[in-house]
């Protein structure tokens, strides 16, 4: 091979599409006689639906239809639970899942009500206000301890508890640890729920054409397959009859995997009940409340741990919020249960969880999804004890690792794809010194005292985690040779910003030796190809990733012996390279690859038994074990004890994610993590009040971080390779957002060390950090502020 | 969201009483052209024109229920309004005493709970425009005793 692009920086192919405003997104569908539609969302958190008059809607000139629960009939059904529960022993769990419209009760503000099909949108908003709404308010459950009062007024009463789910995990004899132990640290932590806010708000339009009798969904989903095939069963239609497409997409961060949301299975059914286009795009308020949120939980954690610092056992009990329903099952805190275990060598772990429903929006994964609280509360304990025992907070994590030869590494307890929780590969102490060296943590110390002599709180955070990536079950992709000598690569996922094109692209280009930019990719359409999941879980680069390396290799034999026929030559004397073939040594005998594929598709003689026309290859990949990504985030913080305001300095990440298909992408991917990362620390907070009204539904009062308060973070790749896939690729989505609070908490801590205060709640906002220092004064009258 | 506050009316306490039940002296003191009649003792029904911050102004469906009626000195005000943009519901206290001069003394204490797009977009707001509306309606009163005063005299 002469071709290298894996581990290259190869520009991304998709962005002159992007950047030229060519690239097609949902909201751009537009087709004769659409329809558009608004939904009639409750204003209550908890209430009776007592009923709902539409008679003055459907009067409105230029409402076509409006529905409620009882025009659904036999359609009206609660979704599917998209995971089942772990096969834990023990384990309890309460399946409620989300329903199209509410019938009998509402179960979070926002929760749809009736459906308006209108000629317009103008019409159809302006027909929300003509339909009343009889409820009677029922009393809210919003805090989650509260929540599992007996007396609390119950979500779904069927259960006669508000708990959906309790599940217990043990590594070893945590009791046995303990008792053994010099030293036990244990407290509270609060993690609390902020919103994905992608860019594109969620958009679904559909069409069905009688006459070829089939239905195309356009719809913002980051997993059009399954959407596609959940689509075909609810509307008694044969999966073939169903295309979902899910062009470019801006921003998924996990929530646009909900399946299925209410308008998802909406839209389709009114479009192929009216005979006519119907579409719905979600507004920005809409997606405060109508789209799936994240990272409500609350720890009380204990480690033990040697006089040296040396980590005997942790046990953690914790609360998880999953708001009204519980589609996605556990994945979410069994993510948290099995991510708190870090990179560290933990003897003895005990974790017990209750899933807990409110009151609230449903919460399923985003970006992290429960493992920044695992990591958040181990990188505090550690903290903790690291200062408990006048230990450097680095020196505690560099005593704690696992170490190369531990690996693999299993621990008795299950994770997300119910597979022993399965470390493949990682070693974790040189990310640490790099790090360390990177952020200049050696001279930090003289460097911070100078300063605070000067008047100005400087600190720095160091933290490490692991990510479980890339699980199965599958994914597949068709490799094709074009005629024109292009190639083709057909895979079912969806891609929302990632740089699948590019990245799945270099994978095939290096296979098949061809210019990169001779590769096009297609990808969320379930037409072009219909077998796989999804983009979830850090896994589209590990899964499908392997599955286009997998087809191109296939479709490279069958390149070698297609051209050993047409050129009469051995098939080991045949070279491919820059996009042709040619008899080793003869490089006169030589052919194009699009020549090739006209030779392997002919109009005259026979195709013989046993082989295929055409050069063209579909290939599937199965990862028994995901591939477990890790890293170290280090970042330098500035507070001004006055206003509380915290300004990042510096922000180095380190990452393992295994080989590197494009360095570039993977600094995208850790860089918008970053972000995602520092919103959730600082910023970004839902704040709900005690009868479950979302107080801060607009970008005016949720706040996003901006790019003044993102530093462009320094970055440096460590290469473990995975041995569960012949790239030796890790995932990378979701890492850089994962750690970001517990770096940010130690920092801050760090800044203002001497005013005795700690962080055992993210996101923490300027008025609590404000807070935390009024309490700290306080407590300490010595403490004195430096003059700056 | 509690509004609570005190207001002295320049007048006698039974003539603030009289007032406080009389439907078209009320809806001159609510915001918005507002309609309100009597349907049933003590029962009010009718509609207001509120907007908050970035919420347009819509018109909200009111219906408003006097209890625990102690004349001239108490009662509690039950409150229920529906709008395009959300509900408010709740109740309020309202004691009236007698003080020197001849005056009157309100004070009054609302236990509000606001819901829907108002909750979520005009949160910022609400207070102060609760607040706000709250010192307008009861000038407005104050207005309306005085014209009435005057006209007795």
């Amino acid at each position: 091979m002469t071709r290298r692009y894996v581990g290259e920086r190869v520009a991304r192919n998709e962005d002159r599409r992007l950047l030229t405003g060519r690239a097609m997104f949902v909201d751009d569908v537009q087709l004769p006689g659409m329809l558009h539609v608004a939904f009639l969302r409750s204003d209550h958190a908890h209430a009776l639906l007592r009923g709902v008059d539409v008679s003055a809607a459907l009067e409105r000139p230029g409402v076509v239809a409006v529905f409620t629960a009882d025009d659904l009939g036999d359609y009206w059904q609660p979704g599917p639970l998209l995971v089942p529960p772990p096969p834990v022993e023990g384990i309890v769990f309460h399946e409620a899942t989300q329903v199209p419209l509410a019938k009998d009760k509402v179960r979070h503000v926002g929760e749809p009500v009736a459906m308006v099909v209108a000629e317009s949108r103008y019409v159809a908003e302006d027909a929300l206000a003509d339909i009343v709404v009889d409820y009677e308010p029922l009393d809210a459950v919003v805090d989650l301890e509260a929540a599992l009062a007996p007396d609390a007024p119950l979500v779904h009463e069927r259960f006669g508890t508000n708990m959906a789910a309790f599940v217990a995990q043990r590594h070893g004899d945590y009791d046995r640890a303990r008792a053994a132990a010099d030293m036990v640290i244990s407290r509270r932590f609060l993690y609390d729920r902020g919103a994905a806010a992608a860019m594109e708000n969620r958009v679904v339009a559909a069409q069905w054409d009688p006459l070829a009798e089939d239905l195309t969904v356009w719809d913002t989903t980051q997993a059009p397959i399954p959407i596609r095939n959940g689509l075909a069963r609810m509307l008694g239609l044969m999966e073939s009859q169903v295309r979902v497409v899910a062009p470019f997409v801006g921003g998924g961060f996990g929530p646009k995997i909900m399946m299925f949301y209410p308008e998802e299975v909406l839209v389709p059914w009114a479009a192929m009940r009216l005979g006519r286009p119907v579409k719905w795009t979600e507004d920005r308020q809409e997606n405060f409340f109508a789209t799936s949120q994240e990272r409500g939980q609350v720890h009380d954690a204990e480690m033990a741990l040697t006089r040296d610092g040396r980590i005997l056992g942790v046990r953690d009990f914790f609360l998880h919020d999953c708001g009204a329903y519980d589609p996605y099952g556990l994945t979410i805190p069994i993510n948290s249960q099995c991510t708190l275990l870090g990179p560290y060598d933990v003897p003895h772990y005990y974790s017990e969880f209750r899933a807990v429903f409110t009151n609230k929006t449903i919460v399923t994964p985003v970006r992290g999804a429960g493992r920044q609280h695992g990591v958040f509360v181990m990188e505090r304990l550690l903290d903790i004890a690291a200062r408990e025992l006048g230990l450097d907070p680095v020196e505690i994590r560099r005593r704690n690792y696992l170490s190369p030869e531990l690996f693999p590494h299993n621990f008795d307890i299950l994770y997300q794809d119910f597979a022993p929780l399965y470390y493949d590969s990682g070693n974790y102490l040189p990310a640490l010194e790099t790090a360390t060296e990177m952020i200049g943590y050696e001279g930090f110390r003289e460097e911070q005292r100078r300063l605070r002599e000067e008047g100005r709180y400087v600190g720095v955070g160091v933290v490490s985690y692991i990510e479980g990536t890339g699980i199965g079950p599958y994914e597949g992709a068709r490799v094709t040779v074009d005629p024109s000598g292009r190639v083709r690569v057909a895979t079912g996922l969806g891609t929302q910003g990632q740089g699948h094109y590019t990245a799945f692209a270099q994978i095939v280009a290096e296979a098949l030796d061809v210019d990169v930019e001779r590769v096009s990719v297609v990808t969320g359409d379930t037409r072009e190809f219909g077998w796989g999941t999804g983009t979830f879980a850090s896994r589209g680069a590990v899964v499908a990733g392997s599955a286009c390396h997998a087809a191109a290799v296939a479709v490279r034999g069958k390149i070698l012996a297609m051209a050993a026929r047409v050129l009469g030559a051995a098939e080991e004397q045949i070279d491919l390279a820059d996009g042709r073939v040619s008899v080793r040594g003869i490089p006169e005998r030589f052919m194009t690859l699009g020549e090739l594929a006209r030779h392997a598709n002919p109009l005259r003689g026979a195709v013989k038994p046993g082989t295929e026309p055409g050069l063209e290859a579909t290939a599937y990949f199965g990862p028994d074990h995901g591939s477990t990504a890790s890293g170290v985030h280090a970042m330098i913080v500035e507070v001004d004890p006055e206003t509380a305001m915290v300004e990042i300095l510096r922000y180095v990440v380190v990452h393992d994610c295994g080989r590197l298909i494009n360095p570039q992408l993977v600094e995208g991917q850790v860089q918008g993590g970053v972000a995602h990362g520092i919103g959730n620390s600082f910023y970004e907070k839902l704040h709900f009040d005690e009868s479950g009204q979302l107080l801060n539904a607009s970008f005016m009062d949720y706040l996003l971080p901006t790019a003044m308060d993102v530093p462009r973070v320094e970055m440096a790749h460590m290469e473990t390779p995975a041995p569960m896939n012949p790239l030796g690729l890790k995932g990378v989505g979701e890492a850089g957002a994962i750690p970001a609070g517990a770096a940010f908490a130690q920092a801050v801590e760090d800044a203002l060390s001497g005013y005795g205060l700690e962080i055992t709640e993210i996101p923490l906002s300027p008025s609590q950090l404000f807070e935390l220092l009024q309490v700290a004064r306080a407590a300490s009258p010595q403490i004195q502020e430096t003059a700056g | 969201m509690i509004v609570e506050g005190e207001y002295t009316f320049s007048g006698p306490r039974d003539v603030v009483w009289e007032l406080l039940q009389d439907p078209e002296v009320l809806s001159k003191a609510m915001p918005g052209a507002a309609r309100l009649a009597l349907v049933g003792d003590g029962a009010y029904e009718g509609s207001i024109r509120v907007g908050v911050g970035p919420v347009t102004a819509a018109e909200w469906k009111l219906a408003v229920t006097l209890q625990d009626r102690d004349p001239p000195a108490h009662y509690v005000m039950q409150v229920d309004s529906k709008g395009p943009i959300g509900f408010t519901r709740g109740s309020a206290s309202v004691d009236l005493a007698e003080t020197d001069g001849g005056c009157t003394l309100m004070r009054y204490r609302a236990d509000l709970q606001v819901g829907g797009k108002v909750a979520g977009i005009g949160q910022r707001l609400i207070d102060q425009v609760a607040k706000m509306m709250t010192h307008r309606g009861l000038d407005a009163l104050s207005n309306e005793l005085r014209a009435r005063l005057a006209e007795e005299a």
